[in-house]
Formats: structure tokens, C-alpha cells, sequence
């Protein structure tokens, strides 16, 4: 690994080359004009800090530091100031996020928790939903539950369906078990009692007898943490709430001291799994929220990337080392859903991790990345991933033990990256020994040429990401045809063009920086807050005093605690929505409302409006029942930060040239099945490349973090933005 | 049209999301929670001649391979000249499709232009289990067919794009959930819907005017798959029996797997005769289970489809248990076909012992609940007409009719416990008991592992659950309860011990299963479902997993003893709520002496 630190400080430097001009404007007086947004990933912990009145900006990138985290944080954040010039008392944001939550899930590094349930259901977060997730393989395992029997505890309590008591909650037990609980070492406790989604005040009062008797254990209720429908799913996240919570008070709370201690004046706020931002408080007492926001930042920085360069639809790709993630952008909005996993215990396969409802950018995440591992299946057909060589042993051509062929090798044997320019030349790749993995594992077997090998794995590659996005997309009733594709991440540029041609995309878009862009995303979101009330009715006899009202207050909630984060009262906008569905059915659509005081006369547009998203979604209309409303939704937010960032200032700026052949760096060999075989294709330099240049395929084009391929069909220009804008011919559509 | 292998891999994966597309929109729109929350389910993608191509992922084998042999039956009846750009099909007929009258089977062919003409490229079928037909509420004790509901023979459910109002009035006249029961066919409707739409997006595409050619090679490569996995075992004759409950008397299921070369024969000859109950097995139903059996064992990881049913013979005489005739009654079938696959793996277990687990809780436990809303729940009825609706509205039944499917565990695997509460063979899984009680006056009272009911092992079955339930409300009200092992166990395998009999309880009495008992308001049934069966001695059971269990209370103390040969020791206090790891320990010298003194026994 001694490797990868010293990349990395080359890494760095040259960053600063490219930031040169930035220094001068520490000169203008000290005021808050900076923003900041810190991502801690598996490896790296990336910054970026831009200045809002001009636009400019730097990145910063050092190792992730597994120990405390917040190491990192201080140490790219100092550097990054310093070489940008900026005190840190002229920074009004800082906009974390992490991945402290999911790695202490998968790594089972949480609290000792225990979990307290009504009397005889202790096992419903192990019983789960009783089915297999895959029929026909005999051997499948099932997550295991964050907490073991042995820790979860029937409490004699039951709430009826209607939310009236059926037995009252034995408090005397409640005093003792938290007792002794504390006695014996655990540290949280989890309680998730039935129809507390209806009536929560038994969980309520359990939470303060515990409190009461056992001051220091930390308690998560579920009708505080996800109040909905379905026992299994909200005590599974419940636990996981309070079992990452102490990890991440103490993480956030030596943070905030140490950026104290830095002398920081602004704001500290957090990104979400739903992509909004909220406050350290409401991080340390809903920690479960802070998972999957790593990702999350992409798929917002797509959008904000997107809606800059007008493209409010849109579908992000963002591609790593041994996974994809693909998120649907529909009218400059990523999509969200309301459940998810964590930790695939089994083959990737979805149904074998821990179940978390809560609503999150509704990300597929995929097994296919530069490490995914290729191989021949007993069907003879060439399968890529979700297998993963990882960074370690890593691909065959890293020379660091890998003999198994992967997409990277593929990539390399076709010519797609410059075995002496990967990571801008800190790491040297081996051609050879990625043409005799594939030959030997692939090529022979199938009886291919190495190429015709390589490119298949290539293909494949880019299928299963096609095929993952196209079912994502069109099971949210998106037509993929319709939305352009934007790529980032370290691999998406290099796969992103065969992937647009699949999914019959009408253009494909790679940013500058495409490799760092996720950081982006925190600075694009503006701080909001959602709610959510439950109140079922049939449209005809809903109690419209009730609902104006319900709304009303979250309107203020949402107000109050938006204004405590210093948004102006006239920034605030409020967003409504309420859950439909036929009368009998398990799930709703959303269906926006609109603003003002709703009454009996607005039955008949919501009527029309859930029959239009019904058909559309469902190709038919549906059968003659009522329809009814369930849940009912504010999302309040502050102003969406206006970001501009000064991209021109960031590339170099020797090139004057409006030619895109004065930005030709050199030629290399490279494969495209169109020319049938290896064609000589032009090298460009990413940075060298303004505005109005534009050129055809096949071309190659390269960054640091990242290359782009394109293919012999295609046709790109750089627009204003500096994004890479490839128009993709209808007939390869 | 030629494929390549990496062409046919990309075109195979679209087909499946197309098919994964179909399901999620099923599960979206259903109205039961036998669909939405239970997934008794099955989607899949047919070319031009009938024959299947892709499945869903998720979905259950009574439903998939049945579904598989009756689109063939559906298209006998409307060839595709009869059919027109909107039309969309359906029956329930059991001897043509799942085996009973509460599944029904939508199918629905895409139409594509090509010049001037619409030409049929595909169908798209699913099938799911209805939450009511009408007849007796289900449960095995009719004699005839009759008794158990509406037929529906083949017909048109969408004409044109029409609904079929004719056979929409008498359906919602017949049932006692007419939304939920028709709001579930147009969920059927919609699912193959948007999984033509997907298809032919796809077709558009890669510019594919047929799939036939690519169904064909599909098919051939997943047949040769299978060829391939059933060379690897060893040419034999394998038999086992095994036994169900039955309604009156127990009944024997026998079975010989002929393994010859690259093709394999089950026949159920030898196997009681058919029952005057409902409890019947049609000869699709029991392909479907057999051949599930076949392909989990020898190739889990080809696709399911037409290839795969090929070079596997399933045979059983006409007028048996498993090959019923009309007009027998089918209800409950399932409490006999899915014994089937352990029957299977028992015999195949003398070939391939390292690729079969052992006997699993099997038929999974289905339970009906009618009760009375007490008054003040009582949903209110339907007050006006929606737009667009035809009929006169249906006043709501003051009675809920609640379906739940209840799981035991599975049987041990060869280097695996067996899964505790999970369906196997069937796919269905359980309701919430939130959901559940939403739905109906009831009350679980409990729903948890059955401590000491899985198999011991060197490898534990998996555990089954107790669950009892009770009601709200001051009416009688009544249960079906469709369950069985409560006289034959689930078989270990190589030394491993059969798991826990199954129990069914009235107010603490055995009750009488598969009818519908009426309770007194303050009645508590007790359902507490078998455990799978163990793989292995239990005495060459890793101590220290033997500890955890005991830790876990997974195993009792004395089971662990007993059973395992492990001695336990608890060092904790008494009277603590709370038990560590801690608080427990192996008594090694105890345990080697006892171990010890089974093997010389």
C-alpha cells in the first residue's frame, strides 16, 4: 500500500498546478463566501471548497484513515485551505459525508445492542418475510440480524391495529430488564412494539422508564425512527439506528471540536441517504439517515451537473472499482424510494442483506466495476462479476497477485487505457499479463482471439450495467431513450459510450473532473426536511379540516427548524404530497398536491392526477374500486444553493485554440468492432480541451482520474461548461 | 438469425428484467396479501408456439411450471387467429393450469406491426392465488370440484382492451371479496401489460423482428445445461416413500428416479389412490413440483424454462393422489404436492448426497379467517358510485376473509443449518402480523421460533415457529387450517434426526385440520409448525455451535444433552432476565464422556 501514498501525493500536487491562480483572492476581505463538502470513502476522503462569489474551487484527496476518521477530514481540509488560500474562519458551510454508518453495519462494529419487542414477536426481525430470495439455489444464506436472540426481549405490552390497548405495558419489567441491560454492559436498546406506527405511547414510555433507571444506554423507538407499516422491516431499522449511534456521536462530536478547535465559525450540516441535508443533531439522533449518502452526493451532483447544462432528465452513472451505481434524474430531481438494504450477505443477491425502510436516492447498485472478475459459466457463455478483485490482489495487469482476468485488464488489452498514464501515471500497468488472463481463461476456452475476448468482457460489462439501469428506469415508467447518460466516477467514462449506444440514449455527457465529481453533490442540496403523517381515508370522506391542519404543522415544524439552521423565513418552500391506491391494494403513488387549502372540490384533481400516474406506470387503468389516500407528506426545504463552479479556471490554460486537433496529446492503438479490429486513435488531453471544440470518433480522451472512449459513430463537442457533450447517432439508437 | 454466445447473454439477462419488470408490476397493483405481501406468484415470457422462455425471479414452482404447460392449453383453446391487439385470457381450470380453483392463470399475447399487419411475437403469462372463488372457503372437505368455487373455464378477461363486463359481474356475484378478487385480475392484466411493452421496446432495439430464434437457442443451451448436470450422477434406480397426514388416513407418496445416461424418470407409481377430500393432486401440479426438485438438485444456477423440463420424464397412474381425475376435489392440493421435492432429494440422496438437503417442513400451512368487524370497526360501506363504474356498487361484507401462509423450517444442508421459518419448496412467504390484523379482527397472541423443533444434526434443520391467535369481537368466527406433518416428521438425512411434528391446536386441544372449525369468540388457535429435518450425526456436531444454539435458546439445555451429546452448564444467576454468553459453558469432560459412549453404543 506504501504504493498508493506516494500516488497520492503526486496525486495532490498536480491538483495544485492546476489551481495555481486561485491564491489571489485571500486578498478580499474575510467573509463567510466558502463552502465545503468532505466525502469519507472506503479508500479516499475527498474535498472540495468552492468560493461562491467567483466560483472557483480546489479538490483535496487523501487516504481514508479507518482508525478516526475525522484524522483525515482535518488533514485534507488544513491542506486544501492553505493551498487555496482561505482561512477557515471565511467558510460558511461544511457539508459532510460518510461511510462510517454502512462499514460499521458490514463490519459489525456497532453498539451491543438489545432489542425490546411485544411479548411473543421478539423473533420477527429473524423470521423476517419467510420466503427464499433465489428458488432454486438450495444453499442460500440469510443476513443475520444485528442483534442475536439471546438479546432480544419480549416485553408484556400489546397495542390493538386501531391503536387502542389491548394490554398495558408492564413497566416494572421495563425498569428491571433496563436494569440489569446496563448492568451487564449493553450499550443501546432498540424498541420496536406493535402498531406503534398508530400508537406510539407505550414505546414512548418505555423509552423514558429506560431512561429513567439506565441514564447512559442509548434508545431508539420506531415510531420515532420510521413510523410505518410492517413490524420486521421497522424493527430493522430501528436496531440499526441505535446500534451506529454512539459511533457516530462520538465521530461527529471530535469532528465539531476539532473544527473548533480550527477556528470554524459557519455551519456543519450532514448529507442523507434521501439526499437532503440536515443538522448534527439530527444526525446523532437518526444516524440510520446518514447511510448510502457517499452515493447519494453523486447522484445529486449528476442532477445539479445536469440542470446546469439544461438537462433536467437525466440518468447518472457512476462507476468504482467493484460496483455501479445508477440513479434516474427525472425533471431535475434524482427518484427516491422508501426501503432498501444493506450489507448482501450472499452473492450480491437482492433479499440477503439487512432491510432499511427509509427513503433514500433510489440507487441500483450494481456488481460490475474496473476489478469485476470475468469467467466462463458452465452454460459456456462469458459472465463478468459481481465477483471482484478489488484493490487487493486487484486486477491481473496491477502485477499484485491477480491472475484472473477483469474489466480492467480488458480495457487495457483493447487499447481503452495507457498502461503508462492510469491515475496520471502513478501506477504502471502490466498489458502483458492482462492478455495472458484473458487468453488463458477466456480466450481459450471459448475459442476467441484475445481481442475478441477482451471485447466481449467489455460488452458484457456494459450489459449488465444497460440492462440494470433500463429495468431501474422503466420500473419507475422512464423510457431510457429519452434520458441522456451522465457518467463519472473513476470507470464510467471508459464504459459510458457502449452503455448510452445500449440504452438507446440521445446523448451522453462526462464532466470535467469526472472522477472526483461525487463531492460536488453536497454543495448542490439545499438543507431540507421531510415528514410524514398517516391518515387513511377514502377520498370521498376525508376529514379535510384534519388534513389542512396535519399539514399545517409540518409546514411549521418544517419552518422552525430551517429557520434554527439560518434560512430565511421567506426561502422556505414547502412541498406536499399524499400516498394513493385503490382501496385493498399494499402500495401508493405519490401524487403532488397542490399548495393552499385543500377541501372536498380537490377530490376530483387528485382523482385525475393518480389515474394519470397509474396508467402511465401500469399501461392500463385500473379496476373499478375506490381510491383512497394514506400518507401524507411535507418536504421543507431552504433555497437550492446557486452553485457556479469557475471550471475554465481549473483547466489549464496555455490553449488559446478553438481546435480540438491542438488538444491531441498523441495516437495509440485501440480496438472498435465498427473498424473491425485495432484502428490508430487520437489521444486527447482532457485539459487542453475549451469550449466549441468538436470532434469525431473514435477518440480517446484523458484526465487524470479518468479516460473517455468514444466510438468510430460518434460526434462530441465541449459546450460552454466544459462537459464532453456526445451526440449519439439515432441509428445506433 | 445467428447468435453469438455473448449476443445470446445479453439478449438472455434483457429477457429476464423484462420478466422481473412483469413481476414488480404485479406485486405493485395486487390487492391480496397473498400476492403483494406473500408473492404466491409466477411471471414468465412464451414465444409464438406457447413454450417458456424466462421466468421472474422470485415466484413459487406451483405456479411457474404449471403455468409453463398451460399456456399450451390456453392457446389450444384461442389460436392465435382468434386473437386480437387487446385481448387478454384467463381460466382457473386446476386440470389445466395450478391444480386448484383460487389460481388463475392470465395470459396475454403481444402484438407487434410488421407492414400492415399485428403479428403475435410473444406472450406473457402470470398466475396467482385468488383471496376468494366463492364455493366453500378453502379447505379440504368438499368432494367435488364443484363445491370449491367458480370455474372459470378459458376466456376472454380483456376484449380488445375491454374489460369482459359479462364475466366481471359474474365473478364479483360469485366471490366474497369481489375488489380484491377483481382488483387482482387487472393487476394480472397490467403486469403482462408492461411486460409486453418492455419486449417490444427491446425488439425495437436490436432491430429483432421474431424471437422465436433466440427462444429456441435459449431453450436448446438450458436443456443441454441440464443434460450436462444429469450425466454427472450415477446411473440407478432411486426409491423412497414418504408420508402426508391425508384427510381420513395417511397417504403414501412412493417414488423411483430412474437416472439413465443424460435423462432422468420419476414415477410415482405405488402411490395411494386419489381421496374423496380435497387434498387431490392434478398431474401439472405434480410435474411442476418434481421438476422443481430436479433443477434445485442438479442445475440451481440455469435458467428456468422449457430446456429445463426436457430430459426430465415425470410420470404417475392415472387415478392416484398424484394424477387425479375429474371431477376430484383439488382445494388444498398443496398439502400433498409439496412433499414431493424432499420425497425426491430422499431418493436422489443415495446418488448425489452432497447436492440434496434433507426434509424440509414441506407443505406450507395456509389458514382462512372469517370474522365479524365488531361495530365499531366496521368499515363503512361504499357510499358513492366511482367514475367509469359500470356496475351497481357492491356494499361492503361486514365480514373479513384473511388468508395467512405460515412457514416451519427447513431441512439441513450438507455443510449448512437449515433455514428457521422459510419456505421450501414453495416461494410463498408469510404476511406481517401488522398487515395481517389490519385486514381482520384478529390478534397474534405470539409468532416465534419453536425452541428444540429443528432436526439435530451435525447440521440442524431449521427451526419452525409457534403462532396463536386469537380474536376481537363478541361473534363466532371461524379458521380453516390447511397444515399437515403433524403425524409424519420431516426426515434427516445420513444420521440426521427428523424435525418436530407439526401441531394444530383449539383451546389448547388437538384440532381437526383441513375444515373449517367455528370457535367461540374467546377461542385461541395455536399453530405451531414442524421443524426441518437434520444432516449428519447430531453427536459430531461442533460443540461450540451446539453452545451457541443453547445460548440462543434455539436448543434447550436438554436437547443438547440429549440429543448432541453436549453437557451445558449454566453459571449465571436464576432469576436474570438477562442471559450472556458468559453465563454458559461447555463441560468438556462430560461431553467427550458421553460422546464417547454413544459411539460404542
Amino acid at each position: 500500500m506504501l504504493d498508493w501514498l506516494d500516488q497520492n501525493t503526486q496525486y495532490e500536487s498536480e491538483i495544485k498546478i492546476a489551481n495555481t491562480q486561485v491564491g489571489r483572492r485571500s486578498l478580499n476581505p474575510p467573509e463567510q463566501r466558502f463552502r465545503v463538502g468532505v466525502d469519507i470513502g472506503g479508500t479516499f476522503t475527498d474535498l472540495i471548497v468552492v468560493d461562491q462569489t467567483t466560483g472557483d474551487f480546489a479538490i483535496g484527496k487523501v487516504l481514508t484513515t479507518p482508525d478516526d476518521p475525522s484524522a483525515a477530514v482535518r488533514t485534507v481540509l488544513v491542506q486544501t485551505l492553505e493551498r487555496f488560500g482561505v482561512d477557515i474562519a471565511e467558510i460558511k458551510h461544511i457539508i459532510h459525508g460518510t461511510t462510517l454508518v454502512t462499514n460499521a453495519m458490514i463490519e459489525r462494529k456497532g453498539a451491543k445492542t438489545a432489542l425490546l419487542t411485544t411479548a411473543g414477536f421478539r423473533d420477527s426481525i429473524e423470521i423476517g418475510r419467510e420466503s427464499r430470495y433465489d428458488l432454486y439455489d438450495l444453499m442460500l444464506q440469510q443476513p443475520e440480524p444485528l442483534v442475536p436472540r439471546h438479546l432480544r426481549f419480549d416485553v408484556r405490552q400489546r397495542t390493538r391495529a386501531d391503536g387502542s390497548s389491548h394490554h398495558a405495558l408492564d413497566t416494572e419489567y421495563v425498569k428491571r430488564l433496563a436494569t440489569e441491560l446496563a448492568d451487564k454492559k449493553i450499550e443501546a436498546i432498540a424498541v420496536c412494539f406493535l402498531h406503534s406506527f398508530t400508537n406510539p405511547a407505550d414505546e414512548r414510555e418505555a423509552k423514558a422508564l429506560i431512561q429513567s433507571v439506565a441514564p447512559d444506554l442509548r434508545v431508539s423507538i420506531s415510531s420515532d425512527v420510521v413510523p410505518e407499516i410492517r413490524e420486521f422491516e421497522r424493527a430493522s431499522t430501528t436496531i440499526a439506528n441505535v446500534y451506529v449511534q454512539a459511533l457516530v456521536d462520538r465521530y461527529l462530536g471530535k469532528l465539531t471540536q476539532q473544527l473548533d478547535l480550527l477556528g470554524f465559525k459557519g455551519g456543519f450540516y450532514l448529507m442523507l441517504s434521501s439526499g437532503g441535508i440536515a443538522t448534527v443533531e439530527t444526525a446523532i439522533e437518526f444516524p440510520v439517515r446518514l447511510l448510502e449518502s457517499g452515493p447519494a452526493a453523486g447522484a445529486i451532483a449528476a442532477t445539479a451537473y445536469g440542470v446546469a447544462c439544461g438537462r433536467r432528465d437525466l440518468i447518472s452513472f457512476d462507476m468504482g472499482g467493484t460496483t455501479a451505481k445508477i440513479c434516474v434524474v427525472d425533471d431535475g430531481q434524482p427518484m427516491i424510494a422508501h426501503e432498501f438494504e444493506v450489507d448482501r450477505v450472499y452473492r450480491f443477491k437482492k433479499g440477503s442483506g439487512l432491510t432499511i425502510k427509509l427513503p433514500v436516492i433510489e440507487l441500483i447498485e450494481i456488481g460490475t466495476g474496473g476489478g469485476s472478475i470475468a469467467r466462463v459459466d458452465s452454460m459456456g457463455l462469458l459472465k463478468v462479476g459481481p465477483d471482484s478483485a478489488g484493490a487487493d490482489p486487484g486486477p491481473a495487469c496491477y502485477r499484485s497477485g491477480g491472475s484472473n482476468p477483469t474489466v480492467t485488464d480488458a480495457n487495457l488489452v483493447l487499447g481503452y487505457l495507457d498502461p503508462n498514464y492510469f491515475l496520471g501515471g502513478a501506477m504502471a500497468l502490466d498489458q502483458e499479463a492482462s492478455r495472458q488472463s484473458i487468453q488463458q481463461h477466456i480466450a481459450g476456452p471459448l475459442g476467441l482471439s484475445v481481442q475478441q475476448a477482451a471485447w466481449g468482457i467489455h460488452q458484457i460489462a456494459n450489459e449488465n450495467m444497460a440492462n440494470a439501469a433500463r429495468v431501474h428506469a422503466l420500473e419507475r415508467g422512464r423510457d431510457p431513450r429519452r434520458f441522456p447518460l451522465l457518467a463519472f466516477g473513476g470507470g464510467g467514462p471508459v464504459q459510458a459510450y457502449r452503455i448510452a449506444v445500449s440504452l438507446g440514449s440521445p446523448e451522453l455527457i462526462v464532466p470535467l473532473g469526472a472522477g472526483v465529481m461525487s463531492t460536488v453533490g453536497f454543495l448542490s442540496a439545499p438543507i431540507a426536511f421531510d415528514f410524514v403523517r398517516s391518515s387513511t381515508a377514502r377520498l370521498s370522506e376525508i376529514d379535510w379540516d384534519h388534513v389542512n391542519s396535519m399539514l399545517g404543522e409540518m409546514e411549521t415544524q418544517g419552518a422552525t427548524m430551517l429557520a434554527q439552521s439560518g434560512i430565511e423565513k421567506k426561502q422556505i418552500k414547502h412541498r406536499r404530497s399524499v400516498d394513493m391506491r385503490f382501496v385493498g391494494q399494499g402500495y401508493q403513488l405519490a401524487i403532488e398536491l397542490p399548495s393552499g387549502t385543500l377541501s372536498h372540490d380537490s377530490v376530483e384533481s387528485l382523482q385525475s392526477a393518480f389515474a394519470a400516474v397509474y396508467r402511465r406506470l401500469y399501461q392500463r387503468a385500473g379496476p373499478p374500486v375506490e381510491i383512497e389516500a394514506t400518507n401524507w407528506r411535507v418536504v421543507s426545504s431552504g433555497p437550492k444553493p446557486d452553485l457556479r463552479l469557475n471550471v475554465a479556471g481549473s483547466a489549464a490554460n496555455s490553449n488559446s485554440s478553438k481546435q480540438a486537433g491542438d488538444a491531441i496529446k498523441g495516437t495509440r492503438q485501440a480496438y472498435f468492432p465498427e473498424t473491425d479490429g485495432y484502428t490508430q486513435t487520437n489521444v486527447y488531453d482532457r485539459y487542453l480541451m475549451k469550449p466549441g471544440m468538436s470532434f469525431s470518433g473514435p477518440a480517446i480522451i484523458e484526465e487524470r482520474e479518468s479516460t473517455v472512449i468514444l466510438g468510430p459513430d460518434s460526434q462530441s463537442h465541449i459546450d460552454e461548461h466544459y462537459n464532453l457533450v456526445v451526440t449519439l447517432p439515432a441509428g445506433l439508437r | 438469425m445467428t447468435l453469438t454466445s455473448i449476443q445470446l447473454e445479453v439478449l438472455w439477462n434483457r429477457l429476464l428484467s423484462v420478466a422481473n419488470e412483469q413481476q414488480t408490476t404485479l406485486i405493485r397493483t395486487a390487492f391480496s396479501t397473498i400476492v403483494r405481501e406473500s408473492l404466491d406468484l409466477a411471471c414468465a415470457i412464451f414465444d409464438t408456439r406457447g413454450l417458456m422462455i424466462a421466468q421472474s425471479l422470485t415466484g413459487t414452482p406451483g405456479h411457474i411450471n404449471p403455468m409453463a404447460t398451460g399456456a399450451i392449453h390456453l392457446l389450444n383453446a384461442y389460436p392465435p387467429e382468434t386473437l386480437s391487439p387487446g385481448d387478454v385470457l384467463v381460466t382457473n381450470d386446476p386440470w389445466l393450469t395450478a391444480g386448484q380453483v383460487n389460481d388463475f392463470t392470465v395470459l396475454t399475447p403481444v402484438f407487434r406491426k410488421e407492414g400492415e399487419q399485428d403479428k403475435i411475437v410473444a406472450y406473457f403469462s402470470n398466475c396467482c392465488h385468488s383471496p376468494d372463488v366463492g364455493g366453500r372457503i378453502l379447505s379440504a372437505e368438499a368432494n367435488e370440484v364443484f363445491e370449491e368455487g367458480l370455474q372459470v373455464p378459458i376466456t376472454k378477461l380483456f376484449n380488445a382492451g375491454e374489460p369482459n363486463e359479462e364475466l366481471f359481474k359474474i365473478i364479483r356475484a360469485n366471490v366474497r371479496t369481489p375488489d380484491a378478487t377483481v382488483g387482482d385480475l387487472y393487476a394480472q392484466a397490467s403486469s403482462n401489460a408492461v411486460g409486453a411493452q418492455s419486449l417490444l421496446q427491446m425488439m425495437d432495439e436490436f432491430g429483432l423482428d421474431t424471437i422465436d430464434p433466440l427462444a429456441e437457442e435459449i431453450i436448446s443451451r438450458s436443456e443441454s445445461a441440464m443434460r450436462l448436470g444429469i450425466s454427472a450422477i450415477p446411473n440407478g434406480r432411486y426409491e423412497n416413500e414418504t408420508w402426508s397426514d391425508g384427510f381420513e388416513e395417511p397417504l403414501c407418496i412412493k417414488v423411483a428416479v430412474t437416472v439413465e445416461g443424460d435423462e432422468i424418470e420419476i414415477d410415482f407409481a405405488g402411490s395411494s389412490p386419489q381421496s374423496a377430500r380435497g387434498i387431490n393432486v392434478v398431474l401439472n401440479y405434480t410435474m411442476g413440483y418434481a421438476s422443481f426438485a430436479i433443477k434445485a438438485a442438479i442445475s440451481p444456477d440455469v435458467p428456468h424454462n422449457e430446456g429445463a423440463f426436457r430430459p426430465v420424464n415425470i410420470t404417475a397412474p392415472e387415478g392416484c393422489i398424484l394424477n387425479c381425475k375429474r371431477p376430484a376435489a383439488v382445494a388444498s392440493r398443496h398439502l400433498v404436492g409439496h412433499f414431493l421435492p424432499s420425497a425426491i432429494f430422499g431418493a436422489l440422496s443415495q446418488a448425489i448426497p452432497d447436492r440434496v438437503i434433507a426434509g424440509s417442513a414441506d407443505p406450507i400451512w395456509m389458514s382462512i379467517w372469517r370474522a365479524n368487524w365488531p361495530q365499531s370497526q366496521e368499515p363503512e360501506p361504499t357510499p358513492e358510485q366511482q367514475p367509469g363504474e359500470k356496475q351497481e356498487p357492491q356494499p361492503q361484507p361486514r365480514q373479513s376473509n384473511l388468508t395467512l401462509f405460515s412457514l416451519g423450517g427447513t431441512g439441513a444442508r450438507p455443510a449448512l443449518d437449515g433455514l428457521n421459518a422459510t419456505g421450501f419448496p414453495s416461494g410463498v412467504g408469510g404476511v406481517p402480523t401488522e398487515v395481517a390484523e389490519t385486514q381482520a379482527p384478529i390478534i397474534q397472541q405470539h409468532r416465534q421460533l419453536r425452541i428444540d423443533s429443528g432436526g439435530p444434526g451435525k447440521f440442524r434443520g431449521g427451526l419452525g415457529q409457534n403462532i396463536s391467535v386469537s380474536h376481537i369481537g363478541t361473534d363466532q368466527w371461524s379458521v380453516s387450517g390447511m397444515v399437515d406433518r403433524t403425524k409424519f416428521a420431516a426426515d434427516g438425512l445420513h444420521g440426521g434426526q427428523p424435525g418436530s411434528l407439526g401441531e394444530f391446536k383449539l383451546d389448547g386441544e388437538t384440532a381437526k385440520p383441513k375444515t373449517v372449525l367455528w370457535m367461540e369468540p374467546e377461542s385461541v388457535i395455536d399453530m405451531n409448525l414442524p421443524g426441518g429435518g437434520g444432516y449428519g450425526n447430531p453427536f459430531e456436531r461442533d460443540p461450540e455451535k451446539v453452545l451457541n444454539d443453547v445460548i440462543n435458546q434455539y436448543v434447550s439445555i436438554k436437547q443438547a444433552k440429549s440429543q448432541y451429546g453436549v453437557v451445558i452448564r449454566f453459571g449465571g444467576k436464576p432469576n436474570d432476565l438477562v442471559r450472556l454468553p458468559d453465563d454458559f459453558s461447555i463441560d468438556t469432560e462430560a461431553t467427550q464422556s458421553l460422546r464417547e459412549s454413544q459411539e460404542r453404543s
